[in-house]
């Protein structure tokens, strides 16, 4: 899921011009479970920003429950028909999700004006109901079957893929002592697992091509294509 | 050839030294600490930036003891380049005269005085030594030839005191296998413990140069002990130092590190002075501890 969490009031009304009419626009999949963009903080939105004198002339956040903002079809669908009478009068949007979010709005309205609700700040795990945290950075090269499933590009500070730093102290993060050192974790996860020589083993430096910006995958049949500047990489599932 | 490479490949005792850059444009101080240890060392570490602290860099202070006949062990971090710099940075230092590489990854930035720069960490410090082996090899990381290859003499860091210790010998056998040539250790204050990881390691067949932080302060210790991984000042050592009067902490400081220096000597194959600025003390514990 993409964590977002939502900008301050002052800075959001800071995009505004006078009189501006904004539509306000959720997301009932990640935005709702980081309490950023669901239904009750979009409707509280509208409500905050109408108190402090900007026209706000609707907000949605697209159905069905659970549905993602960045399902273009159905975003499309909803803004243009069920919210068309309120959409059109609107000058602009203000998304309340992540910046796929913010993208696949601007498709839906085909190319309307928009505004950041939000800053998108990680893909993370819901632990519980309310704390989310990162597992993974989306790096496009997995390597965590030889680090017992836990990320080191994530779950290090410097990202170290060979072992830990001389900088942890009590198990700790030499950047911040409340965190735990990533490979720490990855010793005592491997040791207990009985599998310690995997940490042996060089890996070699990431393919950062995997990791460029902006990549794309595309599905068709039994095939999935990942484009990178890494080139374009095809998996078949048919063996 | 690296006069230390020379020392050590046949199993003599070695002392190297170090010097920080300053943060400025003027190198003379340095310059000056690095002549203190001209006749104490065989080669002098150049820190990189040293605690994620801008300075003038290691590569340009290298070259200059190099101009002065003076060994340098350029140290080379990966928080601040990725493989096309450091790659480049290591055939500048052969350009230059540098032999001695000291692979690192480097203090985070988090640490030092520009929080808000990108971390680069393209390589760690095992790839970073097996790219500067591959070098020497006559290639580059993406298997491409070099029109003439340089010879470096490769090393790397250890910390004995690390708690647990096991991934630290773990990640010092890949080290080895990258191509470090010899390791210099965090600073060492009990020799019992670096004793028991000496053991552990001995099996490696690597030279192993202790590092000794002069200490200055029983403060200093607090504060290390305190906030720096794997280093650990018993309280007897505070004692004698938070004993001494302010006006004898620089024989005390002597006294202390040229003890230290004979307890580890005959574990090892060096040891590593960091003096902090007490440069001058140097000549004074090479000579109180027969280490040379």
């Amino acid at each position: 899921m993409h964590a977002t969490i939502q900008k301050p009031i002052d800075e959001i009304i800071g995009y505004l011009e006078p009189g501006e009419k904004v539509f306000i626009v959720g997301c009932d999949n990640c935005a709702a479970k980081c309490h950023s963009g669901g239904e009750p903080e979009t409707e509280e939105m509208a409500e905050r920003l109408k108190k402090k004198g900007v026209n706000v002339v609707g907000w949605c956040v697209p159905q069905p429950k659970g549905i993602s903002l960045c399902k273009l079809s159905n975003t499309k669908k909803v803004l243009q028909e069920e919210y068309g009478e309120e959409t059109k009068q609107a000058d602009s949007f203000l998304i309340l999700a992540c910046g796929q979010g913010i993208h696949t709005v601007m498709d839906a309205t085909d190319g309307e004006m928009v505004h950041p609700g939000c800053d998108t700040i990680f893909g993370g795990e819901t632990v519980t109901d309310d704390f989310i945290t990162e597992f993974c950075s989306l790096c496009g090269d997995c390597i965590v079957e030889d680090t017992g499933g836990l990320c080191p590009v994530t779950l290090c500070a410097k990202s170290l893929l060979n072992g830990p730093c001389g900088g942890a102290k009590d198990g700790k993060c030499e950047v911040d002592r409340t965190r735990d050192c990533g490979w720490q974790l990855i010793y005592d996860r491997l040791k207990a697992l009985g599998k310690l020589d995997k940490m042996e083993k060089y890996v070699p430096p990431k393919n950062n091509s995997r990791w460029s910006r902006p990549r794309s995958l595309t599905m068709a049949g039994k095939e999935a294509t990942f484009r990178s500047l890494a080139g374009d990489c095809t998996i078949s599932r048919q063996d | 050839m690296s006069k230390l490479r020379e020392k050590l490949e046949s199993g003599k005792f070695v002392v190297t030294g170090e010097i920080g850059p300053p943060k400025g444009a003027n190198i003379d101080v340095c310059l000056h600490d690095a002549e203190i240890l001209r006749d104490y060392t065989t080669a002098i570490n150049v820190t990189d930036l040293q605690s994620a602290v801008l300075r003038i860099g290691s590569l340009a202070v290298s070259s200059k003891l190099v101009e002065r006949h003076l060994e340098p062990i350029y140290q080379l971090t990966c928080r601040d380049r990725n493989r096309l710099a450091l790659q480049s940075d290591l055939l500048s230092a052969w350009a230059l005269g540098i032999e001695n590489v000291l692979c690192l990854t480097g203090d985070h930035p988090i640490m030092g005085d520009h929080t808000e720069a990108k971390p680069v960490y393209d390589f760690d410090s095992v790839q970073l030594l097996k790219a500067a082996s591959t070098l020497n090899q006559g290639h580059d990381v993406s298997g491409h030839e070099l029109d003439s290859s340089p010879g470096f003499f490769l090393g790397a860091v250890v910390t004995p005191g690390a708690e647990p210790l096991e991934p630290q010998i773990i990640k010092m056998k890949k080290k080895i296998e990258a191509g470090a040539k010899f390791f210099q250790t965090q600073a060492i204050y009990e020799p019992d413990k670096f004793e028991s990881f000496i053991k552990q390691v001995e099996r490696f067949n690597v030279p192993v140069i202790a590092g000794i932080v002069i200490l200055k302060s029983a403060a200093m210790a607090r504060f290390m002990n305190d906030n720096v991984a794997g280093i650990t000042v018993p309280e007897n050592i505070i004692g004698e130092m938070s004993e001494t009067p302010k006006e004898d902490r620089k024989k005390k400081a002597v006294e202390i590190t040229a003890r230290i220096i004979r307890q580890v000597r005959p574990l090892c194959q060096g040891v590593h002075i960091m003096p902090l600025g007490w440069d001058e003390l140097v000549p004074d514990i090479i000579k109180e501890s027969e280490a040379q």
